[in-house]
């Protein structure tokens, strides 16, 4: 276990600018390696960061399928949310999380398209969960957003 | 890398022996970084006591964009017979005997690159005026009278947006190695306000932006290159790619980090004689970013199941797509502070 795994990758990083980046035979080499330090930077936040990325966003995305549950009721869709509130994930490695979010995405996405459809049909309900889905749509942006050179 | 070269040092020798009835020797050969759609050499050749230098574009075993290179070769041609400014075209083969590859080879310009971070500033606004006239002659070029109906999908002007919109939704449906809710959103929005029907059909560049063209020291355009996502459709698609924040990522306020985004809108107005409507410029503006979401998606899908390593397409994968889904966020979200939108202004 490195628990200061971001700072070690941020200095592989730093090892390939400073040290083997000068040595590159041609400037397609150089390039290359210039990309791959770059690379390792975002890997480095992401290596921070990334459990607690994705349970923000299963939990943002429960609580809104929760709150938008019983106007769907009864629906295809509104089984589907309800089974996505009361899943768990696998387990809390990386990919399994990363499964669980795209699994409980996938019935946002379509949440969403749904609550649009009903906005378009005059349905004032419908401004609720379209803000809110937005605020989340926002806040899963900014989470993952990279602090980058490039 | 050493085998590679020599492999195609002696293709291409062979090749254009044979095209030009004479001895034909490639001298040096090196790849050019960057090129995410083909592999991209620069030779010496020398052939009838003369040296002269070639590009060489090489289809990849896989690449960031999908594309015809018989169709980028055939608009960067029409191009360059209408007096714009490319490399002059001289080969397409597509017979896999010469260098296992088909291939295309245009004449090298010298003297010039083409790296954003390399724009000499003190000619920032000569530049960004020939680069927004230049796309206005493109887009004001006939594509039809050019023979480019012949190579490119035929569209209409009532109908090309939306197929531009179901072709990027689909390419996002198939590469996508996540749901994307933020292009979804996109997505339906574009499909619930559509534009109003293209002024007229042009050649569509299709990647005309701060990095794809060759300009010299002094802040003159010498070459427009990347020819491979060229299209027939709405002349404003590339108006709006070009004006992509992400092209100008720490500088919003500069279109291509060369000209306040007005400023780069009246000139290609002037050299176009058409009119950039807002409502509909706003609405390519959203599909660029879906469009770019769509490119990177694809490239960072090639980099995952290994078909390609190069750590541009990760790069692309990652970064790009972190950055169009804030531009994307920026524009459609109702608690925006259209940053993105504020800078266009």
């Amino acid at each position: 276990m490195i628990p200061q795994g971001a700072q070690g990758v941020g200095h592989l990083a730093t090892r390939i600018v400073t040290d083997l980046l000068p040595k590159a035979a041609d400037d397609y080499m150089a390039a290359d390696l210039g990309m791959i330090a770059g690379l390792l930077g975002l890997v480095a936040q992401d290596f921070e960061r990334g459990t607690e990325v994705l349970l923000a966003d299963i939990a943002d995305i429960h609580a809104i399928l929760e709150t938008a549950a019983p106007r769907f009721a009864g629906s295809d869709l509104g089984r589907r949310m309800a089974a996505e509130v009361a899943r768990l994930p696998s387990g809390m490695r990386l990919s399994q999380l990363t499964a669980h979010t795209d699994g409980a995405m996938r019935v946002l996405i379509d949440v969403h398209a749904a609550v649009e459809a009903a906005a378009d049909a005059g349905e004032g309900w419908a401004k609720m969960p379209d803000l809110a889905i937005w605020t989340f749509l926002d806040a899963h942006v900014a989470r993952r957003s990279y602090d980058s050179a490039f | 890398m050493a085998a590679k070269e020599e492999a195609l040092r002696a293709g291409l020798g062979a090749f254009l022996t044979e095209q030009w009835r004479d001895e034909a020797r490639v001298e040096a050969i090196s790849r050019i970084p960057g090129g995410a759609s083909r592999e991209t050499w620069r030779c010496r050749v020398a052939t009838a006591g003369a040296t002269r230098g070639l590009i060489v574009r090489v289809d990849p075993e896989t690449s960031l964009i999908d594309t015809d290179r018989a169709t980028e070769y055939r608009a960067m041609e029409a191009a360059h017979r209408s007096g714009l400014p490319t490399p002059e075209p001289l080969f397409l083969e597509h017979d896999l005997d010469w260098i296992g590859r088909p291939f295309s080879i245009t004449s090298e310009v010298t003297g010039c690159q083409a790296s954003a971070d390399g724009l000499p500033m003190e000619h920032r606004e000569a530049l960004g005026r020939r680069k927004w006239r230049l796309l206005g002659e493109i887009a004001r070029l006939d594509p039809l009278t050019l023979g480019l109906g012949e190579v490119m999908p035929a569209t209409k002007v009532e109908t090309c947006a939306l197929e531009q919109v179901d072709y990027w939704a689909g390419v996002i449906a198939q590469d996508e190695l996540h749901p994307n809710p933020v292009a979804e959103a996109a997505i339906r929005w574009l499909r619930r306000h559509p534009p109003p029907p293209a002024q007229k059909l042009s050649l569509v560049h299709g990647d005309y932006r701060t990095g794809n063209f060759l300009y010299s020291p002094d802040g003159d355009i010498k070459a427009i290159l990347d020819w491979e996502m060229a299209h027939l459709g709405d002349p404003l698609e590339d108006l709006a790619w070009s004006l992509d924040p992400l092209w100008c990522w720490r500088r919003p306020d500069l279109a291509g980090m060369l000209l306040p985004h007005a400023e780069a809108v009246r000139h290609w107005e002037d050299a176009s004689g058409l009119t950039a409507e807002p409502a509909a410029l706003a609405w390519w503006r959203v599909f660029a970013s879906v469009k770019g979401i769509g490119i990177w998606i694809s490239s960072s899908e090639d980099f995952h199941r290994g078909a390609a390593k190069a750590p541009i397409l990760a790069l692309a994968g990652w970064l790009m797509t972190d950055r169009q889904q804030q531009i994307l966020a920026d524009y459609l979200s109702p608690h925006s502070a259209h940053r993105f939108w504020r800078g266009a202004a």
